[in-house]
């Protein structure tokens, strides 16, 4: 009994659109509510302004998708934050040549803990939730024990520049700020990593079946070690600029984990595995920064920030089961 | 219309190692007493030192127990630390130091946690939302509104309450005579009451157990109720140890976090349907031993929580040993 | 008997979007009597049995339960007016004892706790009605599987059913463990239990059924008392056609180069293969569950690897000891589980088929350049008249048939030179299995070979040039084309194998 296929239009390609105007059109709305309240942010430089501030973000939520796509979670991305931070107000210690090469170090490190997650999850089989949450005790731990807990050392000007050096007369925009240069870079890396090489069709086949994918001949350890290894060094990244244009402090990276898989989530991509492309961490950190933005210019006290986020959290997923549920 | 299926079940494939929360029981035993004798501090061997021993499990203990109930129903409680805080403060504010004001708290603030129970049941079991995206959503919720509102609601403890957290009877601290009584009481509920059968069917077999008739959705709300009772009864204790409340009580513990950690090292399974009290019990013995042993051998706060990154790994890979099927 | 059946179902209609599964059907069962329904899948078995179990509602049509009239909205009533349906996926929670899994829902109390020991007695009491003496607080896990169904069967029992419904009871059972599970259906039946037996196994329709059934195609072909209906009946009924058309004919040339040896072969479940696979050929497996069948397949694409032994492909000693390896050495894997093991569900038609090429590609190469075009890909795809409204529609809503043909593309778009199919057919309609039998034939016709596995011995008899059996993780024997079924199940019983020792010594 063949059961006849409807001509249905690709319901993954729908959604993919849906989720793109979902997740843009919320930005677009909540974009205009911040004008509303305060006109000038319409300006090219202010505009400039929300995205450098938004860049980490935005970063953290490109890399946290990697590991979302294939079906796992890394809450370990905060904690590199703050050791990225702290180690390099250490390292760099005030001094300008040491900038670079201690860049270099920062990136080994992520890459480190990228190792670590990325083996432990495809090797020893422990649940992503559990290992990145020991890797963030674990990174956690080292940033404080070698920081001394307190914040140590300064961050010389041109590594604070990445963070909050502004290029001023730029042609048609105005000015540039150099975290937006790389915002820009890193999110066409990500976004070709995903969409312009195996590589992203391999994490999506993970996340969809494991199993299948193993059996039709996926490197499945290896894919998934490669997307931790993304999430890390986005986290270092990340970690970069805001060293540079808030300082260093122990409490860096509190939080951001879970503001980049609500970001994801927000832009449409799916919570263990499957779905997703870089328009939804790219529009959902968007919009949950205009959310953060809108709120502080409502006055709205910092502390609620953490209430809207987590009512927001839960409204995106339940409209993503109730679709879900209609679908079947 | 294809039929798909066949017969599957599930086979252990080694003789099952019988009681692994007793063998995890010997384990913290043989670190404790070993890391005593071998530093020369005999005297946490005397019973001022083991009650001081089970003093630190308490609070954990508490919330572990909760955390059991909803992971061994398929589902996990996120929102715990912020309900800890939220209880703390609210009890200082309603008690103000008044002894009469005692009772009124205490009911005022298991309300609250009924409700928080109720719409976390309610989120995950009618609304079918992904349990750690809507539990991480309520949590956020609370913390956010309790920081807000901290600042308009100071108080302290009455003395009757503090001194219940500091005196014992026969030599044993009231609150570890609490926690035993509660850890045998919720024991008895999952080996001895329909209730606790059902925990075992929703969590082991969701399709199955609705098939067999059971409320899946009433199973799961009642695991959440008691998850957020039992943070509440931990939130009340560290109000009374600390004489007063503050909203970062409950993350600065780590509650959440660590009483999902001492589930899952205790044996009770991520993915529901199998585990217990005894389990979680001995994890989080395992965890105040650990606690105790680096204390006397002088470990630096920060290299502790290095080490409990690494040892929350070590000992959920020690279960997914063997585990063949993919994890993400 | 009594006057009226225990079971009576009328003018069942049931129709999803796009296909008519039930079409006026009418079925009747007596108290202590074994009804057998025989039909292929997608006959409309199934779903009859789901509607008579409460799972599903039918448009039309009425079921009476000992001639009153019943409408079921949930599996809980169709329990409660004595209908018990025991499926063919065990529901049971691995970690629970018998007595546990038994009375999961239904526990019983004595003032708000579980009346252990009620359920231990009753549990017991069950089981030995049904033959067994297993300990009721045992945990289910650690049964095996035979025993995990009578568990299985003691669930469905617990409340005194007067109609119950057996879905392929012995798929996965043994020989020894069928005779057993057919005595307790005759004691079932003593006790006057009505009894529905769903099976495609004519060894046993014909030893328990007091009446016979056929569906296909969702609608009721005959019912007949055992005794009038044949096996060569029962089987032209289900299929409508005659078997000799059915599948393709035999190759010209005898093949004769070797393309894949094993020599020796070991590993947990295997013992002693040695098995050759010839340009040209296919070759099919045969055995009963526990014939190690499914781990000679794992054991050649490199899932469950060989420990002792060695492989040769095309000459060339090689080891394969992953899947990627084998797929990199041009070997594919068709596996039974379609959805669990075979397909990505929520990804398109073309994603599907690309995957194992993107498996192999290099890692920073564009998804849908070069050989992973889509134009070719959707070529593939055309030429195996794989129906979709569109190839990037999610593969999961494509039918049995269809999916089947998809994982083909796959294999064929990477160019692989052997294929492993498990249950090639298994869920999938009449028209789409010619159809996947003769791109067989095509596939080896050029150059290439194909190892078939099924339980399907019909199927494999039809296509296959050479049949190995298998037993207990040996081969048993080498069948040649045309053999019959006879001939194939005695060895897969072992039987041939004595012969072959006696002849040794």
């Amino acid at each position: 009994m063949t059961p006849i296929p409807h001509a249905t239009p690709s319901r993954r390609q729908v959604f993919g659109i849906a989720a793109v105007n979902f997740g843009l059109i919320m930005f677009l709305l909540l974009y205009a509510g911040i004008a509303i309240l305060q006109p000038n942010y319409l300006e090219a430089g202010l505009f400039m302004n929300f995205l450098r501030r938004a860049a980490p973000l935005i970063i953290l939520a490109g890399g946290q998708l990697y590991v979302i796509l294939t079906g796992g979670f890394d809450l370990s991305m905060g904690a590199v934050v703050t050791l990225v931070v702290l180690a390099a107000s250490i390292l760099v210690n005030g001094d300008p040549n040491a900038t670079w090469p201690m860049i270099g170090v920062l990136y080994l490190m992520g890459l480190a803990v990228g190792l670590i997650n990325g083996l432990v999850v495809a090797y020893l089989k422990v649940p992503s939730i559990v290992t990145t949450l020991g890797t963030m005790l674990l990174t956690n731990g080292v940033a404080l024990t070698w920081s001394g807990g307190a914040a140590r050392g300064d961050l010389p000007d041109n590594f604070r520049d990445l963070g909050r050096f502004v290029a001023h007369d730029v042609w048609l925009i105005g000015t540039l700020p150099m975290a937006v240069i790389v915002l820009i870079v890193f999110m066409v890396i990500a976004g070709w990593g995903l969409h312009g090489t195996v590589y992203g069709k391999r994490a999506i086949a993970i996340g969809d079946n494991a199993r299948a994918a193993d059996l039709a001949g996926i490197p499945v350890a290896a894919t998934r070690i490669a997307a931790f290894v993304v999430s890390a060094l986005a986290a270092v990244t990340a970690g970069i600029l805001v060293g540079g244009f808030s300082g260093v402090s122990v409490n860096a990276g509190s939080g951001l984990a879970l503001q980049a898989i609500a970001a994801c989530v927000v832009g449409g991509a799916q919570l263990l595995g499957g779905r997703g492309t870089i328009w939804s961490a790219l529009f959902g950190a968007l919009s949950l920064f205009s959310l953060f933005t809108l709120l502080n210019l409502a006055g709205l006290p910092q502390a609620l920030r953490d209430s809207i986020q987590g009512l927001i959290l839960i409204a995106a997923l339940g409209a993503s089961a109730w679709r879900e549920r209609r679908k079947a | 219309m294809s039929i798909e299926a066949r017969p599957q079940a599930v086979r252990f494939g080694r003789p099952f190692r019988f009681s692994f929360a007793f063998v995890l029981f010997l384990i913290s035993v043989a670190i404790y007493v070993c890391t005593a004798v071998v530093t020369g501090e005999v005297n946490q061997l005397s019973l001022a030192g083991l009650s001081g021993l089970f003093q630190r499990m308490v609070a954990l203990g508490l919330v572990g127990l909760g955390q059991t109930f909803v992971i061994l129903v398929g589902s996990i409680d996120l929102s715990v630390a912020a309900l800890i805080s939220v209880v703390a403060v609210l009890a200082s504010f309603i008690m103000h130091g008044e002894p009469a004001m005692i009772a009124p708290a205490i009911v005022a603030c298991l309300l609250v946690c009924l409700v928080a129970g109720c719409v976390n049941g309610m989120l995950v079991g009618f609304g079918r939302i992904n349990p750690l995206i809507a539990t991480l959503g309520t949590g956020l919720v609370m913390q956010g509104v309790l920081s807000t509102a901290f600042s308009f609601m100071p108080g302290s403890v009455a003395p009757r309450f503090e001194a219940f957290a500091y005196s014992s009877l026969f030599g044993i601290p009231y609150p570890v005579c609490l926690l035993v009584i509660l850890a045998i009481g919720a024991s008895r509920v999952l080996s001895s009451t329909p209730f606790g059968a059902r925990i075992y069917s929703v969590g082991g077999n969701p399709e199955g157990a609705r098939m067999a008739g059971i409320r899946t959705e009433r199973v799961v709300l009642g695991a959440h109720l008691i998850a957020s009772l039992f943070a509440g009864v931990a939130g009340l204790f560290l109000a009374a140890r600390l004489q007063s409340g503050t909203p970062w009580v409950g993350r600065d513990g780590i509650y959440d976090l660590e009483s999902i950690a001492v589930t899952v090292i205790g044996g009770t399974i991520l993915a529901g349907g199998n585990g217990g009290v005894a389990g979680t019990m001995a994890g989080v013995l395992l965890f105040a031993s650990l606690d105790a042993s680096f204390n006397m051998l002088g470990v630096d706060a920060f290299v502790k929580q290095v080490l409990r990154g690494a040892i929350v790994i070590a000992a959920v890979a020690v279960h997914a040993v063997g585990n063949k099927e993919h994890v993400a | 008997m009594t006057d009226a059946p225990a079971l009576q179902m009328r003018g069942i209609v049931k129709a999803f979007p796009g296909v008519v599964a039930l079409d006026h059907v009418d079925f009747d069962c007596f108290a202590g009597e074994v009804h057998a329904i025989c039909g292929e899948n997608g006959a409309g078995k199934s779903t009859l049995m789901k509607i008579l179990g409460g799972s599903y509602r039918p448009d039309a049509g009425e079921i009476r339960i000992r001639d009153r009239p019943m409408r079921f909205t949930h599996p809980v009533e169709a329990r409660a007016a004595g209908i018990s349906v025991i499926h063919q996926e065990l529901s049971l929670l691995p970690h629970r004892s018998v007595a546990e899994n038994i009375f999961m829902g239904r526990e019983p109390s004595r003032r708000g706790f579980l009346d252990r020991q009620q359920m231990r007695q009753r549990t017991a009491a069950l089981l030995a009605q049904l033959g067994t003496s297993t300990d009721p607080d045992q945990r289910v896990g650690t049964l095996s599987i035979a025993s995990q169904q009578r568990v299985e069967i003691a669930k469905a029992l617990l409340f005194e059913a007067q109609v119950v419904v057996m879905d392929e009871p012995t798929a996965a059972l043994g020989e020894r463990d069928t005779q057993f599970l057919l005595q307790l259906v005759r004691n079932l039946r003593k006790d006057g239990v009505a009894i529905v037996y769903i099976s495609h196994r004519m060894p046993e329709v014909m030893a328990i059924a007091d009446r016979v059934t056929v569906l296909k195609d969702g609608r009721k072909i005959w019912t007949r008392p055992q005794a009038s209906a044949e096996v060569s009946a029962i089987v032209t009924a289900m299929v409508g056609r005659d078997l000799k058309d059915f599948y393709p004919k035999p190759p010209l040339v005898e093949p004769k180069e070797s393309l894949f040896s094993i020599e020796n072969g070991e590993n947990a479940q295997l013992h002693g293969i040695d098995l050759h696979l010839r340009v040209g050929e296919i070759l099919g497996v045969a055995g009963l569950e526990d014939s190690g069948k499914t781990a000679l397949a794992q054991a050649i694409i490199g899932d469950v690897p060989l420990k002792v032994g060695s492989m040769t492909l095309r000459g060339k000693p090689e080891t394969i000891l992953s899947p990627r390896r084998a797929v990199a050495h041009g070997m594919g894997y068709v596996p039974a589980d379609r959805k669990g093991e075979g397909l990505l569900l929520r990804q398109s038609v073309r994603d599907n088929a690309l995957l194992s090429l993107r498996a192999m590609a290099a890692c920073f190469s564009r998804p849908n350049r070069g050989a992973l075009a889509y134009s070719k890909i959707d070529d593939e795809l055309c030429s195996m008249d794989v129906r979709a409204a569109d190839f990037g529609q999610p593969v999961g809503a494509l039918s049995g048939g269809n999916q089947q043909k998809t994982i083909i593309c796959r294999w064929l778009a990477q160019a692989s030179d052997m294929l492993v199919f498990v249950e090639p057919t298994r869920g999938i309609d009449i028209a789409a299995k010619a159809a996947i039998y003769e791109t067989m034939r095509r596939f080896v016709d050029a150059g290439r070979a194909i190892i078939v596995i099924s339980s399907d011995l019909p199927e494999l008899i039809g296509i296959s040039d050479r049949i190995v059996v298998m037993h207990r993780g040996r081969i048993a024997g080498e069948l040649p084309r045309g053999s019959s079924e006879e001939a194939v199940v005695a060895l897969s019983l072992g039987l041939g194998m004595r012969e072959r020792q006696d002849a040794v010594v």
